[in-house]
């Protein structure tokens, strides 16, 4: 390591989580660097179906989603540019007793856990969803969900980085990193190298690589997540709808596109992190026939996009946010189980804990899941 | 469950008909999969059903040969699938489609792709005005559905469409206002040499030009379109002389030409959509229309098991894609243990041959039809260049001056290219626009392709179902 | 004068469609953009954002500025062979 390492933090993975620490540490008067193998919010966070939900997010994150979504409604104030977020009521409804039984424990531990979720019957629930088909027995309500448009987020991103003196090297692959005096030395793809005091590893679900670098073990599974979309059409619904059982999460953005999703799964060829995925098209026509039994005048719409986000999971469906164990300077960020509500939030909180800040909540100790 | 076959043919035209008869020919089990109503692509498109062709129209090579292959299909034992629209190929060739009586799956032991091209039409003010269409689009009109676009119609352009469209006008006694073609008549001399090799066309194409003369058409040559009036239909045309670089000077406009409709091309790009889902290399050749798959003389793609033909694998017109498809269609046989080593090499030599001469002839028409590269750079900037999202090119440039480098990006910042037409009309133009600013169309690099290859609609995928027939999977974390 | 050829076709006899809850003759089996072109329709939807007049353009199944709603369904114009008694429904605003 040179005497005084070119920069304070390296960043690697530029999604919502990576970007948000990097931007706050660069705020903050640190010199960060961010690298990314291709461009920022490309992967999970720029693909994903944006929803912000209370209903599926963890009960143990609700608070985490709230601050989240308060930030995600404030983006053009702290990162300058409008994300296309609208906040509209979310229903998540259920249609047999399994999911009715499913929809009363979800709500009421989120309702413990801070988030204003109520259940409603079918005739409140198709007041507040006009567009709603018939066989609704039950319907959590809560009014704080909304989304983002996800795809916008990369473009936000890196107008604030850059405003906030980051260097951002997109397109640069991050292949190994070494712990050396004074802070790490990591290698890239085109044979660089880059020297920093401290490393956030924010790769998503290539967090799981990143760990082994440093020689711990940190298990992370990768789903293999199907999102549709139709052409645009009259407004047909109004709130942010899915099922109790979490398997459907459908919206109409304001331009009048329905976006389909709700986890869905296509195929890995072996691990899909190495060697891509594909859709399955027997599980695309399902959450299809889920989201028209849900929004019957869906039926008149076309599809015109079927494509595949990676989403990471780990162990115990929770985070893992904190000090990579082993290590006083490296960091880990990441694997949020329907995390993008609190995602911006939980990137603020690492750079509060890496500038050594007070903590507003704790974080998601990766010790607890890792091994060597 | 999917049916188990040797060979899906996605595209009816000259080559997937080609390739399809070749192999059924060999004992391959074959289904030949188009979105028409009959067999014969856009050029040997059938005319509608009951709507009979007399006198000189039935003996129009493109109807005779269309009628032809179409007989030559049904006494063949490819099963032709029409009106089945494809929405997913996957690797391991799964194919599934839509067709009238519903959802149809296929496994196939091999692919041959002959999916043809689209139009391109370098975006001008007023193009997206009704009554402005394709100078394909217009050979459709003409020959498959027996109408003319309009009552006073402007051809412009270039390449050999042009004369073929205006003299089909001229035959249906609606002689074109004017017939503009970029190109100037240095540009066709130059491609003489290599027009020797199809006198036949040649001939042809000369018939085209003095039907235009006796009919007292203008031609007008080394001009193009700058803009068209009219607001919910076409009003006028403004025409203007072309600059050296090619590209009509907007500001020196020759004439207004008072028209109802404009019939426009600028060249055909390769519809790769389907290469692209199957994962097989792609290299871009300009003069092959754009991005093409990497073939090799079997028309064998990277990807073990799939060919490609055709048009839609590289510009080179429709007699070299009969005969690129024969090949395709042969080389799967053999790929299928159904052709052996010897047969194959004695059948495919001569198909070579005819192929190297027909592509000397359709590639030196395809240079002529390209559009000149300057142009990109004119498009106005309040011009639209995305149809489908009203997308204009100052947007376009404005996020590439804000970081865009690759196009899937500048997708997500602009939505140019979301729209219903799935970027098939605008990829070229915002890939050329972006590719001026980070150094050529392979660093700007192509959209993902992504299933359904065209809209579906969901009534059609979906069917008539009830809450327990959706294949629920297990339920999200509690 | 007419956009449709009349010589060297023999089409079968005109059949009625309801455009926009008009009705309109029409050849069964033409195309229904060639049909609507023929009654002088051109513009056939609005554009999503700047609601700019749109019509067919390239014929051929890709461009999608033909699709209108036919019986309920939405179809490219331009591929939809004309059918006796169908119900279309343009995009215009």
């Amino acid at each position: 390591m040179s005497a005084c390492p070119a920069y304070d933090c390296a960043v690697v993975g530029g999604g919502v989580m990576g970007c948000t620490t990097a931007l706050w540490l660069a705020r903050a008067g640190m010199r960060v660097v961010l690298l990314d193998r291709g461009s920022l919010c490309r992967e999970a966070s720029g693909v994903n179906a944006g929803t912000l939900t209370m209903q599926m997010t963890r009960a143990a994150l609700i608070p985490y989603a709230m601050r989240g979504w308060e930030l995600w409604r404030t983006t053009a104030d702290w990162l300058g540019m409008d994300v296309g977020t609208r906040v509209l009521d979310g229903l998540s409804v259920a249609y047999t007793e399994a999911e009715v039984g499913m929809l009363e424990a979800r709500a009421s531990s989120r309702r413990a856990a801070g988030a204003p979720v109520e259940l409603v019957d079918a005739a409140r629930a198709r007041d507040i969803e006009p567009g709603l088909g018939d066989g609704v027995r039950l319907a959590g309500f809560c009014p704080v969900d909304g989304f983002v448009v996800a795809y916008l987020t990369g473009r936000a991103y890196r107008g604030a980085l850059l405003a906030a003196g980051a260097t951002l090297q997109e397109g640069r692959a991050v292949t190994g990193i070494d712990p050396v005096d004074g802070g790490f030395a990591l290698g890239t793809a085109d044979g660089g190298r880059v020297e920093a005091r401290r490393v956030v590893l924010a790769g998503g679900v290539w967090i799981q690589e990143m760990a082994s670098w440093l020689g711990v073990r940190l298990p992370i599974q990768c789903l293999v997540n199907q999102l549709v979309v139709t052409e645009r059409l009259p407004p047909v619904m109004r709130t942010i709808l899915g099922v109790a059982n979490g398997k459907l999460s459908l919206k109409q953005f304001d331009n009048g596109t329905v976006l389909v999703g709700g986890g869905w799964q296509g195929i890995g060829r072996g691990d899909p992190r190495d060697g891509g995925a594909e859709i399955v098209p027997e599980n695309v026509i399902g959450n299809l026939q889920l989201a028209v039994h849900a929004v019957p005048r869906l039926r008149d719409a076309r599809v015109l996009r079927v494509w595949l986000g990676y989403e990471a999971e780990t162990a115990d469906a929770m985070p893992v946010v904190g000090r990579l164990p082993g290590f006083d300077d490296a960091w880990v960020i990441g694997s949020v189980h329907s995390g993008y509500t609190s995602g911006p939030y939980i990137g603020r909180l690492l750079a509060d804990a890496i500038l050594e800040r007070e903590l507003e909540r704790p974080l998601f100790d990766p010790g607890r899941l890792a091994g060597r | 469950m999917p049916d188990a076959i040797d060979l899906l043919v996605l595209g009816a035209g000259p080559a997937g008909a080609a390739a399809a008869l070749a192999a059924a020919e060999h004992g391959a089990r074959t289904v030949m999969v188009d979105e028409a109503l009959a067999p014969g692509g856009q050029v040997y498109r059938a005319p509608p059903m009951d709507h009979r062709q007399l006198g000189q129209r039935a003996l129009e090579p493109e109807h005779r040969d269309g009628e032809a292959l179409r007989r030559r299909l049904q006494c063949s034992g490819v099963e032709v699938a029409t009106r089945h629209r494809v929405w997913s190929l996957l690797p391991g060739f799964r194919v599934h489609a839509i067709g009238p009586a519903g959802h149809r799956a296929w496994v196939a032991r091999a692919v041959v792709l002959a999916t043809g091209t689209t139009e391109r039409v370098v975006p001008f003010p007023g193009w997206t005005t009704p009554g402005v269409i394709g100078l394909a689009a217009a050979t459709i009109l003409l020959k498959s559905q027996g109408a003319v676009p309009g009552e006073r119609v402007v051809v412009a352009g270039c390449g050999p469409l042009l004369a073929a469209v205006g003299a089909g006008l001229v035959k249906a006694g609606r002689a074109p206002v004017a017939v503009v073609d970029l190109a100037g008549r240095g540009e066709w001399l130059r491609a003489l040499p290599a027009m020797a090799a199809r006198p036949d066309l040649v001939r042809r194409g000369l018939g085209w030009l003095a039907a235009l003369r006796r009919a007292g058409v203008p031609l007008l040559s080394g001009h193009g379109v700058v803009a068209v009036e009219g607001d919910t239909r076409v009003t006028a045309v403004r025409i203007a002389p072309v600059a050296s670089d090619g590209t009509p000077r907007a500001e020196r406009v020759a004439r207004r030409l008072e028209a109802d409709a404009l019939v426009i091309g600028h060249g055909l790009v390769p519809a790769t959509e389907a290469t692209r889902l199957l994962e097989a290399d792609h290299r871009f050749v300009a003069d092959a229309g754009g991005w093409i798959p990497v073939l090799d003389d079997d028309c064998a793609t990277s990807v073990a098991g799939l060919f490609a033909a055709g048009d839609g694998s590289g510009l080179a017109g429709a007699a070299a894609a009969r005969l690129q498809g024969e090949i395709a269609g042969l080389a799967a046989a053999r790929h299928l243990g159904q052709l052996d080593e010897g047969r194959y090499q004695h059948t495919v030599a001569p198909l070579r041959q005819g192929l190297a001469r027909a592509r000397r002839f359709g590639q030196a028409m395809a240079r002529l039809t390209a559009p000149r590269p300057a142009m990109v750079g004119t498009i106005a900037a309040d011009t639209v260049v995305c149809r489908c999202e009203d997308v204009t090119r100052a947007e376009i440039e404005t996020a590439i001056a804000s970081g865009a480098r690759e196009m899937n990006q500048l997708k997500a910042w602009t939505r140019c290219g979301m729209g219903p037409c799935q970027g098939r009309m605008c990829a070229e133009t915002a890939a050329s626009l972006l590719a001026r600013h980070v150094g050529g169309r392979e660093a700007a690099g192509q959209w993902t392709a992504r299933a359904p290859l065209r809209p579906l609609p969901l009534a059609d995928m979906v069917g008539e179902f009830g809450y327990d027939d959706i294949p629920m999977p297990e339920p999200a974390p509690p | 004068m007419s956009t449709r050829i009349e010589t060297e076709i023999a089409r079968p006899d005109t059949v009625t469609i309801e455009v926009d809850g008009r009705p309109l003759s029409a050849h069964p089996g033409e195309s229904l953009a060639v049909a609507l072109l023929a009654a002088g329709i051109r513009a056939l939807r609005a554009s999503p954002r700047a609601g700019g007049a749109r019509g067919a353009f390239c014929f051929m199944g890709a461009c999608q500025e033909c699709v209108v709603t036919v019986d309920g369904r939405r179809v490219t114009s331009c591929l939809e062979p004309v059918r006796a008694g169908m119900r279309v429904r343009l995009g215009l605003g």
